[in-house]
């Protein structure tokens, strides 16, 4: 085993005890069985434990793994933000945004998102001497490319909100 | 790795399968 290989594991790892973590967490607070909105952090959990490891896994399907990664960590984010704001009870200070809301599950997940992304780069790494093309930040699979897609899914996903009574 | 996608049908296909569901998403939950 070669020590991209041995890379790649402890990546996957690290990937499956986050996923694992986060869901049994969610599993605690929200239980799947109580309110059927509780249902989304548990699939996605599923999903992150079950599903994403083996497409992570294979070369073939690393980009499929790589973007339902993203997304899974975009939508968790508006809806926890979404939460947050819903069951804020004050008051609006710095410590108040730190501790009473879900900013630092927020930020376990975005580690979440690293690692994802830390796979698809190692796979598609030839040489430690590799550079970056210049001047695509906003174009798939950069990180641009996920700013925009996290700025337009809370923005179709508050319309969804706002808009359908 | 960037394609033009813009002239693909999977591309608008996909999109507008996404943009519904987010959509119905921020409609269904109710916190």
């Amino acid at each position: 085993m070669n020590r991209k290989k041995v890379l790649k594991n402890t990546l996957i790892t690290g990937l499956v005890f986050l996923a694992v973590g986060g869901w049994l967490l969610h599993i605690r607070t929200h239980p799947p069985l109580m309110d059927e909105d509780n249902l989304v952090p548990f699939i996605s959990g599923m999903v992150s434990i079950f599903i994403l490891p083996l497409l992570f896994w294979f070369r073939s399907t690393i980009s499929y793994a790589y973007v339902i990664n993203g997304f899974l960590v975009i939508l968790g984010t508006i809806t926890m933000s979404h939460f947050s704001i819903v069951h804020f009870n004050g008051p609006l200070s710095l410590a108040g945004i730190l501790f009473n809301t879900t900013l630092p599950d927020i930020a376990l997940l975005w580690g979440k998102f690293v690692v994802g992304k830390a796979l698809f780069d190692l796979e598609l790494l030839r040489s430690d001497q590799d550079t970056i093309p210049a001047g695509r930040y906003f174009r798939y699979p950069n990180t641009g490319w996920w700013l925009v897609h996290l700025v337009m899914l809370s923005v179709v996903y508050a319309l969804g909100h706002i808009l359908w009574k | 790795m960037y394609r033009f996608m813009l002239f693909k049908p999977g591309w608008w296909i996909l999109h507008l399968i996404a943009i519904a569901f987010v959509f119905w998403l921020g409609h269904a939950i109710g916190f």
